[in-house]
C-alpha cells in the first residue's frame, strides 16, 4: 500500500512523463495479480505497449489474439474474434461499459487512481496482493 | 601589463554583479508575494461565496448531520442544484471544485462535482495524494497542497466542512497556475533583462579576472630573475616608491672573485655558484629582508630594521659566514666561496635611494679592498673621500656640450729660470661656469668606455693648442690609457707625421699596479719612444715604485711625488729620500722634476739639491692660458 502511495505522490510530484509513470504504476499493479493462467498482455495504448514491451516479468504480446489479458483506453479495440479473459481498462467510465474489466487506472483531475471491483476479481478467480486491497470497490459509482 | 586600473573594475564588476543579484532576488520575492496574495484573495472569495451558498442550503433543507447531507446529496437533483451553484465560483484559475467525505474505511469520495471538465461520478473514489486530506478532518483546519506537475495545477485548497465542530466533508478546490503563467509571462522581459545583464556582468569578471592573473603570472616572470629565482631590477624600480627606507637598511652583497670561478671552470659552474648562492642568502635571510639580483655577481638586500635598529649587520654576517662555510660541489670540484658585504644602516638619511645604494656600494669597495670576506657598515660619523662625485653622464655630458678643458702649470727650470715646459691638467666647466676638478669625476671613470673617451678629447685639446707654437707639453696617461688600442691610434695619427711636434710632448706614466705585464707596458713605451715623444714616470717615491722598472722602460724624466716635496723643508727624512732619488736620476741618466712645490721654504729647500725642473703652486697655479716668466711667483 504504502509503496504505491509513495509512487503516487512521486508521480504528482515528479512527474514529467505521464505514460512512463502510468506504465509503472501497471506494472505494479499487474505484478500484484494473480490469475490461474499465466498473463499474456496486450494494451491497445501503443505508448504503454512500447514502454513495457521489453519488461522482465510481464509477458507483453503484441496481438490481441496472442493475449489473456488486454489493457483497453478504446472499447472499440475489444476483438469479438478473440476474446480475452482479463480486462484492466484505463478510463473509469469503462468499468461500466465492459461489465467483464475487473478494474482500472485512470487519470482523475490531474491524479492518478486505481480501481479493483472486488466482485469481479473473485469471479474470475483474480487474487490481488495486499498492496491493492485499498483500491477494492464494492461496486462501480 | 595591466595595472591598478583592472583590479579596480574587477572589484567595481563584483560590486555590480552582487547588485544584479539583489535586484533579481527582490523581484524573485516581490513575485512570489504578488503570487501569494492573488491565492489568498482568490480563496477568500471561493470561500466566502462558497459559505453562503452551504449556510442557505443547510438551513432551507434542514440538514444538521452527516446523514442528512448524503441522504440530501445523494438524490441526482439535488446534487445537480448544488453543483450548479457551486459552479458558480468556476474560472480561469479555479478548474475544479468539488465535495469530498472520508468513508468508514478511510477512503475519500466525491459528494459534489462541480467541475465543468474531468466530473467525478457520485460517491466515487478520490486517491489522495497527501496526507494533508486526513490531516484537515483532524485538525479541523484548512490546508494547501502545492502542485509542480499536476496538469495546470499550482494548489489544492481544503477547506473543512464541518458541523458541530466536527468535520463532515472537505471543500477542495483546485487553482491553476493561468495566473501565475501570465504574470510571469510580463515579468519574464525584466528577468531577462537582469538575467542577461548578469551573464554579461559574470563574463566581464572572468575576463577581467583572466587579466588579473595574466598580470600576476607576467609580473612574476618581469620581476624575477631565472637564474636565481630572486627578484631582479625591475622589481626594485617597481618597489622604490612604495618603500618606506625608515624601516629597512641596505646592503650591497657581492661574491668575491667570482669572476676567476668562470675563467676557471666555466660559466656553467658560475651560474651554478651563483643559484647556490642566491639559496644560501635566501635561507640566510628573513621573510620580511628583500633580496635582488642587483648584476652579475652583486646582490642588494633590503633589511627590515623596524623596532631593530642594529639587525642589518647580524644579518649580513649570518649571510657571510652561511656562504663562507658552504662547499660548492661542481663536477668533481670543490669550490669554497666568500661574499663581501657593504651596509648602510640609515639609507633614508640619503637624499635618494641610489645615493644609498651608493654608499652601501662604497662601504663593500672598503670590504673587497680590505681583504674580501668582510661586513662593513657606514657609519653616521664616516666621511667618504669622494663625497661631492660627479658620475658618468656628467662627464659625458661634458663631453657632448664641449666643456672638457685644460688648464696648464708651468715646469720652471730655476737655474736658467726658464719655463720648459708646460703640465696638461684636465677640467670640466659645470653648467654653471664653475670648474670641476678631476677628483671628483675621475674615480667614478675607471675602467668605463668615457674614461677613454675623456682621455681621447683631451688629448685632441691638447695637440691642437700645442701643435702651432713652440712650447712643449706634459701630458697625463694611465697604463690602461696606454694599452687602449683606440687612444694609441689618436697619438700615432697626429704625432706620426709631425716629428717636430712629437719631440715637444712628454706623456706622464703613473706607476700602478695595474702594470701587469711589463713586457707589455715596455713595448708602449717604445711606441712613444719611436715617436720621439717622451716618457716621464709620474710620482715616483711613492707606493710602488719599482727601480727596475723605470731603467727597463728608459724613461726621460723622474717625477717625484708630491708627499716627498711638500714637507722636504721640515722632513730631513724625505730630504735624504728625495735626493737619493736625484742621484739615481743623474746616474741612470734622467731629468728630475719635484712636483707640489708651494712655498718659498720648499723651493728654497730643493735649490740645495741637484734638482732639474720644478713645478707647484709657489711657482704657479695652473692656469687656462700657458704662463709666461712674468706670471711666475706672483701669489
Amino acid at each position: 500500500m504504502k509503496i504505491i502511495i509513495l509512487l503516487l505522490i512521486a508521480i504528482v510530484t515528479f512527474a514529467s512523463d505521464t505514460v512512463h509513470f502510468q506504465s509503472k504504476i501497471l506494472e505494479k499493479v499487474l505484478s500484484d495479480i494473480s490469475t490461474p493462467k499465466k498473463l499474456k498482455i496486450w494494451t491497445d495504448d501503443i505508448k504503454i505497449l512500447n514502454e513495457l514491451k521489453d519488461h522482465k516479468v510481464l509477458n507483453m504480446v503484441n496481438h490481441i489474439c496472442d493475449s489473456n489479458l488486454v489493457i483497453i483506453k478504446n472499447k472499440k479495440h475489444l476483438s469479438k474474434d478473440c476474446k480475452a479473459d482479463f480486462i484492466f481498462v484505463l478510463k473509469y467510465n469503462l468499468l461500466n461499459e465492459i461489465p467483464n474489466s475487473f478494474g482500472a487506472m485512470f487519470w482523475k483531475k490531474g491524479r492518478p487512481n486505481i480501481v479493483i471491483i472486488e466482485p469481479r476479481i473473485n469471479k474470475q478467480n483474480i487474487s490481488i496482493s495486499k498492496d491493492l486491497e485499498p483500491y477494492l470497490e464494492e461496486r462501480v459509482w | 601589463m595591466v595595472k591598478r586600473k583592472e583590479i579596480f573594475l574587477f572589484v567595481i564588476l563584483i560590486i555590480l554583479a552582487g547588485l544584479m543579484i539583489y535586484i533579481y532576488s527582490y523581484i524573485k520575492e516581490a513575485k512570489v508575494e504578488m503570487f501569494n496574495k492573488i491565492e489568498n484573495d482568490k480563496i477568500h472569495q471561493v470561500i466566502d461565496i462558497y459559505e453562503n451558498i452551504r449556510e442557505t442550503t443547510m438551513k432551507d433543507k434542514n440538514i444538521s448531520t452527516i446523514d442528512d447531507m448524503f441522504n440530501f446529496l445523494s438524490k441526482d437533483q439535488n446534487r445537480i442544484s448544488q453543483e450548479k451553484k457551486i459552479a458558480t465560483l468556476l474560472s480561469p484559475s479555479i478548474k475544479y471544485i468539488y465535495l469530498l467525505m472520508r468513508d468508514k474505511k478511510g477512503r475519500f469520495r466525491y459528494l459534489l462535482d462541480a467541475s465543468k471538465i474531468d466530473k467525478a461520478n457520485f460517491y466515487q473514489k478520490f486517491d489522495v495524494d497527501s496526507p494533508k486530506y486526513d490531516l484537515v478532518y483532524k485538525i479541523n483546519k484548512p490546508q494547501i497542497i502545492r502542485h509542480k506537475d499536476v496538469e495546470n495545477l499550482c494548489l489544492t485548497y481544503l477547506y473543512p466542512l464541518s458541523i458541530d465542530n466536527k468535520v463532515v466533508a472537505i471543500l477542495s478546490f483546485d487553482i491553476t497556475n493561468y495566473l501565475k503563467q501570465d504574470i510571469n509571462s510580463l515579468i519574464k522581459p525584466l528577468e531577462s533583462f537582469f538575467i542577461i545583464l548578469m551573464i554579461f556582468i559574470v563574463l566581464l569578471i572572468i575576463m577581467t579576472a583572466i587579466q588579473v592573473i595574466h598580470y600576476f603570472v607576467t609580473r612574476k616572470k618581469i620581476f624575477t630573475d631565472p637564474l636565481t629565482q630572486l627578484f631582479n631590477r625591475n622589481y626594485l624600480q617597481e618597489i622604490i616608491p612604495m618603500l618606506n627606507l625608515e624601516h629597512y637598511s641596505i646592503a650591497m652583497l657581492d661574491l668575491d672573485r667570482f669572476k676567476s670561478i668562470n675563467d676557471t671552470y666555466g660559466h656553467k659552474a658560475g651560474d651554478y655558484i651563483l643559484s647556490q648562492s642566491s639559496q644560501i642568502f635566501k635561507n640566510s635571510i628573513r621573510d620580511t629582508d628583500i633580496l635582488i639580483r642587483y648584476g652579475g655577481e652583486e646582490f642588494l638586500l633590503f633589511i627590515y630594521n623596524r623596532n631593530e635598529p642594529n639587525i642589518a649587520v647580524e644579518v649580513c654576517e649570518r649571510v657571510r659566514k652561511n656562504i663562507s662555510k658552504n662547499l660548492y660541489k661542481f663536477d668533481t670540484n670543490d669550490i669554497k666561496m666568500s661574499v663581501s658585504i657593504g651596509i648602510h644602516k640609515k639609507p633614508y638619511l640619503e637624499k635618494n635611494i641610489n645615493e644609498a645604494i651608493k654608499k652601501a656600494d662604497k662601504m663593500l669597495y672598503i670590504a673587497k679592498s680590505e681583504g674580501r670576506n668582510k661586513v662593513i657598515a657606514f657609519e653616521d660619523n664616516m666621511v667618504l673621500e669622494d663625497e661631492k662625485s660627479y658620475d658618468i653622464n656628467f662627464v659625458k655630458e661634458a663631453i657632448l656640450d664641449d666643456r672638457v678643458i685644460c688648464y696648464y702649470q708651468p715646469i720652471y727650470d730655476y737655474n736658467s729660470n726658464k719655463i720648459v715646459k708646460y703640465e696638461a691638467l684636465v677640467r670640466i666647466k659645470d653648467k654653471n661656469g664653475d670648474i670641476i676638478y678631476p677628483m671628483s669625476f675621475l674615480p667614478n671613470l675607471k675602467h668605463t668606455n668615457i674614461h677613454y673617451k675623456l682621455t681621447q678629447r683631451i688629448l685632441s685639446l691638447i695637440f691642437d693648442k700645442f701643435e702651432s707654437t713652440n712650447k712643449s707639453v706634459s701630458i697625463n696617461l694611465s697604463f690602461l690609457d696606454l694599452i687602449n688600442k683606440d687612444i694609441e691610434n689618436t697619438i700615432n695619427n697626429r704625432l706620426k707625421k709631425n716629428l717636430e711636434f712629437s719631440k715637444r710632448i712628454t706623456f706622464e706614466i703613473l706607476e700602478s699596479d695595474e702594470i701587469e705585464n711589463l713586457e707589455f707596458f715596455k713595448e708602449k713605451i717604445k711606441f712613444i719612444h719611436s715617436l720621439g715623444s717622451k716618457v716621464s714616470v709620474d710620482d715616483f717615491g711613492s707606493g710602488y715604485s719599482n727601480f727596475r722598472t723605470v731603467l727597463d722602460i728608459e724613461a726621460d724624466y723622474l717625477k717625484i711625488d708630491g708627499s716627498l716635496i711638500k714637507n722636504i723643508d721640515k722632513n730631513d727624512k724625505d730630504f735624504k729620500v728625495v735626493e737619493s732619488i736625484i742621484h739615481f736620476a743623474k746616474v741612470s741618466n734622467m731629468l728630475t722634476i719635484a712636483e707640489f712645490v708651494h712655498s718659498k721654504d720648499v723651493y728654497n729647500k730643493l735649490k740645495m739639491l741637484d734638482l732639474d725642473y720644478m713645478q707647484g703652486y709657489y711657482i704657479s697655479k695652473p692656469i687656462e692660458k700657458l704662463a709666461t716668466n712674468e706670471d711666475l711667483f706672483k701669489d
